[in-house]
């Protein structure tokens, strides 16, 4: 992995989740920091990015690197935590029965996920797949279900849907900008993790630069 | 001469390599201290960012003209210009004696010899609630001959007092106070 990328891409891709991915528009308080819940999840994304060799920790913090370099990857570590936290927080609807659900899947998800400990690759998939679902059941479903605008027929079927399920399905509107930036984000998340340095490319990167140094004494 | 020439390639690139990681490391830091920031001031608009974080580094001033008008206005009674203008002036609101002026317009327009306009009184305690946040060490006196409070702590008392519900509203006596 090149110093730019572990100094300057993958630290500013992860801070950048982490600031809009607590945005709310049009909120009275529009920065919402993560919950509690989202700060679990997130440790749980942490130990399931290195049990699968998605990021490989040594790669970022060892006793053979220099303070700056580990320095570096700390910040790498502490801004994953914090962007995940923010990325699962943002793609939580905010109350009644599908926050309730949306959490407890999630979690399931990712435990199992820990307990099957997937390659990289399947993972990655896996990842891609659980954020993009989330995304669109509430930035898709429920948000045109919680939409004021619309004809007097649909208004009363989203009464009736409201009063059938007692009003814990329905979710306060979003404005439009919310689903654009949340798309932006998820995408900027699963990029900045896929390239988060891997236990994979270990062995042969040291046999890269083994090979640099052999052609460096030979010259 | 190579070998004098691929020492000289491998300490630049060193040194190129250790200016990039000090470097990114600064810019995180700032960036992360940004962050904080946002989330604990919690501005709800481009002004109030920009202007929040060029505050935080002493580079943000108000627009002297439009406060010029304000006053203007505020001078003449049209505080509904006055707000406007003043808020031109601070769009970040970030400028104490810019928000004191304008919980002072809530303050003398929603007065009444009878009653007070809670909603404009309840405004003006917000702004100059802002006012006294912003103020250093939450003091700020203000050297205007036109006003009869010079201080956000005297206004916020009279704003405070506006909005109270007691005995003392049905005192008939009350028509002969005087606005300040």
């Amino acid at each position: 992995m090149t110093a730019t990328r572990e100094a300057v891409v993958l630290p500013l891709a992860f801070l950048t989740v982490a600031l809009f991915g607590g945005l709310e528009p049009g909120a009275a308080d529009p920065w919402a920091p993560p919950s509690l819940f989202a700060l679990v999840l997130a440790v749980m994304i942490i130990a399931a990015l290195v049990r699968s060799g998605t990021v490989d920790p040594e790669r970022l913090l060892r006793g053979s690197r220099s303070s700056l370099e580990n320095a570096n990857g700390l910040v790498v570590l502490v801004a994953l935590l914090v962007a995940s936290a923010q990325v699962l927080n943002m793609l939580t609807p905010r109350s009644g029965l599908p926050a309730l659900i949306v959490g407890f899947v999630l979690f399931v998800l990712l435990m199992n996920t820990l307990v099957m400990s997937p390659d990289r690759p399947r993972l990655l998939r896996s990842f891609a797949v659980v954020t993009s679902s989330a995304f669109v059941l509430k930035f898709v479903i429920l948000g045109a279900l919680a939409d004021p605008d619309g004809g007097r027929t649909k208004r009363v079927l989203l009464a009736l849907f409201d009063a059938a399920t007692l009003g814990t399905i329905t979710q306060a509107p979003l404005p439009a900008s919310a689903g654009y930036i949340a798309f932006a984000i998820v995408v900027l998340f699963l990029v900045a993790v896929a390239l988060l340095p891997s236990a994979e490319h270990r062995l042969p990167r040291l046999l890269e630069s083994g090979e640099r140094a052999i052609v460096r004494t030979e010259s | 001469m190579k070998a004098t020439q691929c020492a000289r390639d491998g300490y630049n690139r060193r040194v190129r390599e250790k200016a990039i990681r000090v470097g990114g490391l600064v810019m995180t830091l700032i960036y992360a201290s940004a962050i904080a920031w946002t989330y604990s001031r919690q501005p709800a608009s481009v002004a109030q960012l920009t202007g929040g974080l060029a505050a935080q580094v002493g580079a943000y001033r108000i627009d002297q003209r439009s406060f010029a008008d304000g006053l203007a206005f505020f001078k003449r009674d049209q505080f509904e210009e006055a707000r406007s203008a003043f808020s031109r002036a601070d769009p970040a609101e970030r400028d104490a004696r810019t928000q004191f002026y304008l919980a002072y317009t809530c303050y003398r327009q929603g007065w009444g010899r009878l009653y007070n306009d809670d909603a404009l009184f309840a405004a003006g305690l917000t702004y100059v609630e802002k006012a006294i946040a912003l103020a250093p060490s939450g003091r700020l006196v203000l050297d205007d001959a036109g006003l009869q409070m010079r201080s956000p702590d005297e206004l916020r008392a009279e704003l405070q007092a506006g909005l109270e519900r007691d005995l003392s509203d049905l005192n008939p006596m009350r028509v002969l106070r005087q606005r300040k």
